[in-house]
């Protein structure tokens, strides 16, 4: 085995970190569709409609049930082409329609946790079902789902390695490239690796700290 | 959008179809070995050992599978000639892996989570740690890794889709040639959505059927 | 005097399993009534019926002259439309087993939430009145607490202050001190004791003998989903006319011979 050239990861270096920020802008925006969309669904799941009901545990099932990369191909290929978005936009739609599944899930099960007293409490007291939602299901239930949601999240940052595919020039895509035109593998893909447990890490401690600041007071 | 050519594309993606289950077989043979150790090592009264899985299990959790496995196609040739593998195999190695540090997590909750009421009560009966691992522990255990276990088996099928990016023959890739040869979009990505629908659907009905057998009798 | 509460026929079925076989109940204005029987006879389920938070299969009820449900000709049963549902419940109050707080509010906010939200209170009287509230559970301390910061018997006694911060025409009390510790008892008790002196409606459902004999005007008595015996509460728990009654008190008592005072 050859010896470690530090050279090369330093001339390397600015490549690999914009397509770092490329990677977590991609992160950011599908978190939050993702987020957005599973409210909604979760929502959906627990209206008096059975529409409601069916389509969102249709969309759940069928979009939990593909692979990551084959939505990612409908949303580039068909949705993306169509519609004449960009690769970045089209990468941000697959990957949030993808996590959405995932997200109402547990959206639905930080709701469902929350104790049947505290609904029966609200009803009791008047309360709208809106505002027993709003005020006292909702913050209880992020509570009990911060974990569940922070480990999805992660594996949303990774999964934007996925956007590559599509010819997004994000963390994972560059390292490749890099890989392969420095022919110095090893270095290269060493490097990404770490940047990505950097910012892994940056979510678990963020994970801490939203689950200290959720922590009820005993 | 023609259903003569989902006829005719349907036996083109099949071709890929066996490649998809040998890597999915594989890999979930070889991380539940891999993950077996690891849960073992992290439970192990031998610090270093539980140092070592709890990394293994950091770093693998931390990076994206993607990278996994274009570091097991592009740099472990470069570490030692033996080991350049071809891409079915460098597909393994990487999915193995990258489930087992998951499978690991899976397992050991599972054993954790048997009441130590129980290993007291055992104790006391004066039953040896070997036997009452075996007979009230671990049977035990099973039972409540099963939802996560298929859950993490469920994902390493749909994650066979990377395998396309190392130019491994299966499903996706065929489906994504299709695509750049034929010019056609939703045909084969339908066929292959629900090809794998039909997949994930398969394991899900095999987990509750597991569930079922595993059921405490009340 | 019409009655504050009405109860014709009541039926509850879940399942193919029926729990209330058709009762009848009066509570008039002023009134304690305290509803006892062995477990599963459905006692908790009439005042879950009460407010509507299960929905009788059968019968009808009417409270302070709104009614919540009625049987319709053709053997159909009607409810009060989700509108109505809500203004009946703010003269309905509601004390739960498990408490039921708020645990992400302080005892304050517990308090505040519904007359700000559902009767439109502004924030300083709601916080005014509640301080009232709490001071006459004898909380006033605990006010910025947070629920999980304390007992079981402070916990039950904010959620009575909860429930009369709406200003009820009745309250109800389903088993409030069943989940609390034997020695946090006592203080429920006297808060209830309290506010039946005060003249407030009360429907107790309990197993505290004692509490029913010394504080209610009326007891029930029921098994397996039928009143078996109602009148006075010195004749239903002092001398029972029925069987049954007289089995049940006798089961109870056993368990607690210091109470041999109480005959």
């Amino acid at each position: 085995m050859s010896s470690w050239d530090w050279s090369i990861i330093q001339r390397c270096w600015p490549l690999m970190r914009d397509a770092a920020w490329v990677s977590i802008n991609l992160f950011a925006w599908s978190l939050v569709l993702a987020t957005g969309l599973g409210l909604v669904l979760a929502l959906m799941r627990m209206s008096s409609f059975r529409a409601l009901r069916w389509l969102s545990a249709l969309y759940v099932l069928v979009f939990r049930g593909l692979p990551a990369l084959v939505i990612l191909f409908f949303a580039y290929f068909w949705v993306g082409r169509n519609l004449n978005l960009s690769p970045f936009q089209s990468g941000v739609i697959g990957l949030s329609v993808a996590a959405g599944a995932y997200k109402a899930e547990i959206i639905r099960a930080g709701l469902l946790a929350v104790g049947r007293g505290q609904y029966e409490a609200s009803e009791a007291l008047g309360l709208s079902k809106s505002h027993s939602l709003r005020r006292i299901i909702i913050p209880q239930g992020i509570r009990v789902m911060i974990p569940n949601y922070m480990s999805n999240a992660t594996l949303l940052l990774k999964s934007t390695s996925l956007a590559s595919v599509i010819g997004i020039t994000e963390l994972t895509g560059r390292a490749r490239q890099l890989a392969n035109s420095t022919y110095k593998p090893i270095e290269i893909l060493t490097a990404a690796g770490v940047i990505y447990l950097a910012l892994t890490t940056v979510l678990t401690v963020s994970q801490e700290i939203l689950e200290r600041r959720f922590r009820l007071k005993t | 959008m023609s259903i003569e050519l989902i006829q005719e594309y349907v036996p083109v993606i099949l071709r890929g179809f066996w490649i998809t289950v040998r890597l999915f077989l594989w890999s979930l043979v070889f991380s539940t070995v891999i993950g077996l150790a690891l849960a073992l090592m992290r439970i192990s009264p031998v610090a270093v050992l539980r140092w070592i899985s709890g990394g293994i299990g950091w770093l693998f959790r931390g990076i994206p599978l993607l990278l996994i496995l274009f570091y097991a196609f592009f740099a472990l040739p470069e570490i030692h000639q033996s080991l350049m593998f071809d891409p079915f195999w460098a597909a393994v190695v990487g999915l193995s892996i990258w489930t087992a540090a998951y499978q690991s997590e899976a397992i050991r909750s599972g054993i954790i989570a048997v009441e130590k009421g129980q290993i007291e009560a055992s104790e006391a009966l004066g039953m040896t740690k070997r036997y009452y691992m075996r007979r009230i522990v671990i049977p035990q255990s099973i039972r409540i890794m099963i939802p996560p276990f298929i859950g993490n088996a469920i994902n390493t099928m749909k994650q066979t889709s990377l395998a396309a990016v190392i130019t491994v023959p299966e499903m996706t890739l065929l489906a994504r040639q299709i695509i750049s040869e034929d010019f056609k979009v939703a045909e084969p990505l339908l066929t292959l959505a629900f090809i794998y629908l039909a997949l994930t659907t398969l394991l899900l009905m095999a987990q509750q059927g597991l569930e079922r057998i595993f059921r405490l009798k009340v | 005097m019409t009655s504050l509460v009405s109860v014709k026929g009541l039926k509850k079925s879940f399942g193919g399993l029926e729990i209330l076989k058709g009762m009848d109940l009066e509570v008039r204005r002023g009134e304690v009534l305290s509803i006892i029987g062995p477990s599963g006879s459905g006692k908790t389920t009439i005042l879950r019926c009460l407010n509507l938070l299960e929905r009788p299969t059968g019968g009808q009820i009417d409270v302070d002259g709104q009614n919540l449900c009625k049987e319709l000709p053709d053997g159909k049963m009607e409810y009060a439309s989700r509108n109505k549902l809500r203004e009946i419940r703010k003269g309905i109050g509601l004390v739960f087993q498990q408490f039921n707080l708020f645990p992400h509010m302080t005892a304050l906010e517990n308090i505040i939430e519904a007359p700000m939200a559902v009767n439109g209170v502004d924030r300083s009287t709601a916080i005014g009145a509640a301080r009232d509230l709490l001071e006459s559970v004898g909380l006033a301390q605990w006010a910025d607490h947070y629920p999980l910061q304390m007992s079981g018997g402070q916990q039950q006694r904010v959620a009575i202050a909860r429930a009369l911060a709406m200003e009820p025409a009745v309250m109800l009390f389903d088993e409030v001190t069943s989940a609390v510790d034997p020695e946090l008892v006592g203080e429920i008790l006297l808060v209830m004791r309290h506010l039946a002196e005060q003249g407030m409606t009360m429907l107790v459902v309990t197993h505290e003998m004692n509490f029913a004999a010394d504080v209610s005007d009326r007891v029930l008595f029921m098994d397996n989903g039928v009143v078996v015996e109602e009148g006075p509460a010195a004749q239903v728990l002092g001398a029972p006319q029925n069987a049954r009654t007289r089995g049940f008190l006798r089961a109870v008592r056993d368990r607690a011979p210091m109470d041999e005072e109480q005959q």
